[in-house]
Parts: C-alpha cells; structure tokens; sequence
C-alpha cells in the first residue's frame, strides 16, 4: 500500500501546522519525517488516521483519500503512538489481547509471546501491570502490538525515543524487516542517526513546510553527514535548505 | 457491537481492579442497609403501634356505657394512618405529616404525630431514608465511576491508538455507557429486595417495578451527564469538578432555593388567620347545642308542618337530635369547603415545587417516589378526606341515635335531678356507629398518573443529555 501527501495542508486552532507538504511512501520502504518540536511531523501521523481532515490537499492511502472512508483507513494502519500509550492497570498480555480483540483480530498467547521475544520484553515482566514498567518498556509491548496486528501500513510516532541503544539498533532492524516484508512505514523522529539507519526516504519538515528530502540509492544508506546539516541548517534558515532538495 | 461489549467488559475491569467499583458499592450498600433497616425498624413500628391504638380506640369507644348521645360525639374517636406499604422505603411526607386524628363533631382537627417519638428527630438525620439514599448519594457513586471514564483514556493518551484501532467515539460512549448501565442495574438490586418486602403488605410487583424503573431513569440521566462532562473536558480534575458543581447545584441548592421561592410566592392564608374566618362563618350557621337559635326556626317550621303537629313536643322525634343532625350537615359543608381550598392551596404549592423539577432532576424524582410510594401531598389529603367521611358518619349516627333513640322531653329534664340525668341516657348498642377504618394508598394507576409529570421530566433531561453525549461523541479526537 502506498501513502501520500499531496499539498497537505492542515490546520489546528486557528493555526496553519502543515503548509502543503507533499511525499509519498511506497510498499515496502520506510520514511522517516525528521524535524524539530512543533515541526508537524505528529500533525502528518494525525492526518493519516483520519484524526485530522486537511483544509486544503490530500492524504491518500492507495490513492484513496483518507477522509472518504476513515473506518476503513484505519483498518490497514497500525500506529504506535509517541508515548507507547497502553493500559497501567493491565500487564503486557492484556494490553495486547484488549486492542487486538478491538481491531477486531485475535492472537495465541504463543502469537503474543512471539511478538514480545521479538521486541526483547523479559518473559518475567509480561505478567507485571504497566504502571511498573519503564518507558523503554512500555513502548517495546506498543511495538510489539503493532507487529501483531500485521497491518500494511505502519505509522510511528518517536518510536525510539525512551529506549536504550542496543533496544534502538533491535528496533531499526525489526523496522528493517518488516519493511521488506512489504509493509509501508512512515516514521517520525529527531534521530538524526536513527532514520537515516533505517529509512529509505528522509523528509526534513519545518514550521510545516517539507525543506528538504534525501533518499538512498542503489542500497547504501543515506549519507548522516549530509541530513545532520541540512537539518541543523533547517533549524537556522529553511529557505536554504528547499534549495538542496535532492530527489 | 462486539467492540462495544468489549470496551464494557474492559470498563469493569479497570473498575475491578482500581477497586473503584466495589469501594463505591460498598459505600452505597453500606448506607442504603443501615438506612433500610432503620426506615424498616421504624415504620414497621410505627405500624404496629398505630394498629393497635387504632383498635384500642375502637374498643374504648365501644366499651362506654350508655350516656347522652351528644356526650358521645365530643366523647370522639382517634383515628390511625397505618403506612404505604413502601413507606420503609420512601417515607415522603409521613415524616412531617403526622398519621392520627381527633374526630368529634363539630370540628375537624389538625393531624398530628401519635407518639412524640414519631415527630423526634434531635439528631436531624432521620431524613435520611433509603429514597435518600438513591435520591442523593447514587449519583454521586455514577459521577465517581463515571467521570474518568473518557477523560482518563485522553489524559492517558489512550484515546488516540483506541481509535486508530477503528474504534469511534459513539462505540466508546456507548460501551462505557454499558458498564456503567449495567453497575446501575446492579444498584436497583437492594432497591427490589428491600422494597419486596412491601409485596407481603399488599403492595403490587407492578409498584416496584415502575418504581425501580423510575430511578434507573434517574440515575442514567446521571450517567449521561456525567459521561458529557468527562467527554467535553480533557482534565480529570476538571470534571469531577464540574460533576460535583452539578450534584450541588441540582441536588442541594435548586430544590432548597425551589422551597424557599415557592413558600415566599404562597398567597394562601395561615392557619391562624383561616381559622378566625372560618369560625366566622360557622357562627352564622347558628348553634347547633340550642335548639331555640333563630337559626333554626324555618328547620322548625318545616319538620311541624310535615308531621302535622302544633309544636315540637308532640313530634316523634327529638328535634334536639334534629338540630343537631341539620347542624352538623351545614357545618361539615361549610368546614368541607375550607378544607378544600386549604388542600388545593396546598396541593398548587406541590405542583409549583415538582414544577422545578424541569431545573433539578432531584426534585423530578423524589416527586415521582413519593407518588408511586403513596407517601406523597395527595395521599395526605386522602387521609384526611376519608378521616372525615368516618368523622360526619359516626357523628351523625350519634345524633340519629340522639333524635330517634332519645324523647325531646326527657333530653331538656336531664339536668333537673340524678333521676332525669339516668334517664336522659341511651344503650350503648347506639354507639355501633363506627366505620371500621384502614388506610389504603390509590390504585397504582392513580398514582402512576400522580407521577407522569415528574416521570416527564426526568425523561426530557435524559433524552436531552443523551442527545447532546451522542453529538459530543461524533467529535470525540484524542
């Protein structure tokens, strides 16, 4: 399934938070939107759940507009939101067998296990309630939900933010993976590092404007150096940025 | 659907283990058994006593020897307002009502409290019934339940991967509606199993249905109303707040500020001041103890022309008794009427209270309870209307007894010597003139049609507050 954003823009409050972005990610490739705070790279994860409709341009899953059918939208998306949002009062098996039972699919405990070995969730804290866990944790049991859903799509919200670097390097690899199983990914992220690990296309927003995209070619990574200035730049003076756009 | 059930079943979870709902529940259970135990204690005591006083009443007027009628007729009698049946569970207006009587003729008196225990209350609680109860504390228990229910998945940030699951706003209003519906049936419970007991009274299964159906209104207008506020504000904090605010306002301050109003508006005259123009217009009626009163003389007239006679000695009656008789009838019209005016002021001053209810959902229901309950103005004035039918019929089978049973001649002689007194006296088989008396509630039609109105209210607030939530959550965003 392919996303995309045709001259997105969207409004919140009153105030213009996306001001017409436009990129598309294909099946099978992973797009990490980087910015800064206040950016609108969560504004753009929103759009594609439906939660916010545009005041102008498009976004398209498949070339169908979201907002014509968001129940059925959100049914070929998984989104890990930023702050691994889950249960306290369930442990780590009930939090994933309560929203796969309301998406409306259904797992083994061995399915469940399998999903939380693949995050590295230590067997002797899946029975622990949530309230005990660390954010790193939380968001492993989120990712692994997401996993679990085996949707098309997956939206992610600061996916590694809270986690330890060898859980982070674990993470970009399952991303890795899932992406060439054919899922589309649409991450967002300020690690600079992180996404150009594991994203086949970069997207460097500011102040709701896309000033910049890199992409990898022919399967080498994309060059950290480059994206680390042009969005260190980007941070100073987006008009200069606009101007390197590479792809 | 499925989704709904789910996000139910998961609601009772969370109040499982936060230990919420059966805190919650034992707190009203706690309340609602100490309350109906002693409602229960209390007015099946007061039964009994008000049974047995009744019939020691009746004996004791049975039992007097043979006398002068009229004697009999100021002798009077008590009569007892036994309780509804579902008086233990809605006391209504029993508890400042009072529930006996003193019929004698001439006269109607003031109910009043058979025992001083009845009217004691030093502590100031005994107001607290099990009625109250629902009435007051179990919105309180909704609004604990109820008001995180949506505010607590936004603050957790729960909101938003629920919904990109494809749940929608109206499937997670209407599966926490669920729970909180089916913790609400589960708080009727008590309510049927306290007021079956009523059943063994004589009161209908119908009664209790409807009553419980009444409060399942009312508490679901609590439920939507505190399911809105924990939709429209995003803090916790904020709704218990607002929740809170209402609770007061709708259930404290509006039904006290309604009281207060509608005593001040009253235009209908105090007892003191009714009382003197009454008496006024019963001194024009004439004195019904001296039968040479002008008042009476066309009476007179018309009974010596009927039987063809010159003067009242030679009619076959006591005219004495005859007076009394004529007397009395004018007397219970004039007193009738006063006392119609006086309950349709009364009842006017209710209308105007239960019309409140269309601002305080407290005072639509605890309308609708009292009527439904039979504790409530109407069934006052029931009391009092039956009271002095039994009034006017022993008085006047007395003063029949005085006419036929009693000869004009030896009635004026009875203060001329100790053998006249004896013989100024008739058998006591005369005071056979008792209506045996128990006091039955209306129909449960009759009081169901009592309780349309307030049943109206209370179902204009929740479709209007349901209206709203299903409005709200069409728009429902993390």
């Amino acid at each position: 399934m392919k996303l995309q954003a045709n001259s997105l823009y969207i409004e919140r409050s009153g105030k213009q938070v996306l001001q017409g972005i436009s990129f598309s990610v294909d099946q099978g490739q992973v797009y990490a939107l980087l910015g800064g705070n206040g950016a609108g790279k969560s504004t753009t994860l929103l759009s594609f759940l439906g939660f916010l409709l545009p005041a102008s341009g498009q976004a398209l899953i498949d070339a169908k507009e979201v907002g014509a059918d968001i129940g059925a939208a959100r049914k070929n998306i998984a989104y890990l939101p930023e702050s691994a949002s889950l249960y306290e009062h369930l442990n780590a098996h009930e939090n994933i067998e309560y929203f796969l039972q309301l998406a409306g699919s259904a797992a083994t405990q061995a399915h469940i296990d399998g999903a939380l070995d693949q995050v590295a969730l230590a067997p002797d804290a899946r029975l622990r309630k949530l309230r005990d866990y660390s954010k790193g944790m939380r968001q492993k049991v989120a990712i692994a939900l997401a996993i679990l859903r085996d949707t098309d799509i997956l939206l992610l919200d600061e996916p590694t933010s809270g986690l330890d670097p060898n859980a982070i390097d674990e993470f970009h690899q399952l991303v890795r993976q899932l992406a060439d199983k054919g899922k589309t990914i649409l991450m967002v992220t300020h690690d600079v590092y992180g996404a150009c690990q594991v994203a086949d296309k970069i997207g460097l927003l500011h102040s709701g404007c896309l000033v910049g995209e890199f992409s990898a070619e022919d399967g080498n990574s994309i060059d950290t150096e480059v994206v680390h200035k042009a969005f260190s730049a980007s941070a100073k003076s987006p008009s200069k940025i606009s101007q390197t756009e590479p792809a | 659907m499925k989704q709904i059930l789910l996000i139910a079943a998961g609601e009772w979870r969370y109040w499982l283990r936060s230990r919420l709902a059966l805190g919650s529940a034992f707190i009203f259970l706690l309340l609602f058994f100490v309350t109906s135990v002693l409602s229960s204690w209390h007015i099946e005591a007061q039964s009994h006593s008000r049974e047995h006083h009744q019939s020691e009443a009746e004996d004791t007027f049975l039992a007097q020897p043979d006398r002068h009628p009229h004697r009999m007729v100021h002798y009077g009698h008590y009569l007892f307002r036994t309780a509804a049946p579902l008086a233990s569970f809605d006391p209504g207006l029993d508890m400042v009502t009072g529930q006996s009587i003193f019929l004698e003729g001439h006269r109607q008196n003031t109910v009043m409290f058979a025992e001083s225990a009845a009217s004691a209350d030093f502590g100031g609680l005994s107001w607290l019934s099990p009625a109250l109860i629902y009435q007051l504390f179990a919105p309180l228990i909704i609004i604990l339940l109820a008001y995180g229910s949506i505010a607590r998945e936004r603050e957790a940030a729960v909101l938003a991967p629920l919904m990109a699951l494809g749940v929608s706003g109206h499937q997670l209003i209407a599966g926490k509606a669920l729970a909180l519906l089916s913790f609400i049936l589960l708080m009727l419970v008590p309510l049927l199993i306290s007021s079956s007991l009523a059943l063994n009274r004589g009161e209908s299964l119908n009664a209790l249905l409807l009553l419980a159906g009444f409060y399942f209104i009312y508490l679901s207008l609590w439920l939507a109303l505190s399911l809105l506020a924990s939709t429209v504000f995003k803090k916790r904090a904020s709704v218990l707040l607002t929740l809170f605010g209402l609770w007061f306002g709708l259930n404290l301050v509006l039904p006290s500020l309604a009281v207060n109003a509608i005593g001040s508006e009253s235009t209908a005259a105090g007892k003191i001041e009714s009382d003197l123009i009454m008496m006024a217009d019963l001194r024009k009626l004439g004195n019904g103890h001296n039968a040479s009163d002008p008042a009476f003389t066309k009476l007179k007239a018309d009974l010596l022309a009927e039987h063809g006679v010159d003067n009242i000695e030679e009619l076959p009656v006591n005219f004495r008794g005859i007076v009394a008789m004529y007397s009395e009838k004018k007397l219970t019209k004039v007193l009738n009427d006063y006392a119609n005016k006086r309950m349709m002021a009364e009842l006017q001053q209710e209308q105007a209270l239960v019309r409140f209810g269309w601002l305080s959902p407290a005072l639509a229901i605890a309308a609708a309870s009292r009527a439904i309950a039979g504790t409530d103005l109407i069934h006052y004035h029931l009391f009092q209307t039956q009271a002095e039918a039994v009034r006017f019929n022993f008085v006047q089978g007395l003063n029949r007894a005085h006419a036929e049973a009693l000869s004009y001649q030896a009635d004026i002689n009875r203060n001329k010597d100790e053998d006249s007194w004896k013989k100024a006296r008739v058998d006591a088989s005369n005071w056979q003139v008792l209506d045996e008396y128990e006091f039955q509630t209306a129909a449960l039609s009759e009081r169901y049609s009592n309780a349309a109105q307030a049943m109206r209210m209370l179902l204009a607030w929740l479709i209007l507050a349901i209206a709203i939530l299903f409005w709200r959550g069409g728009s429902i965003k993390p």
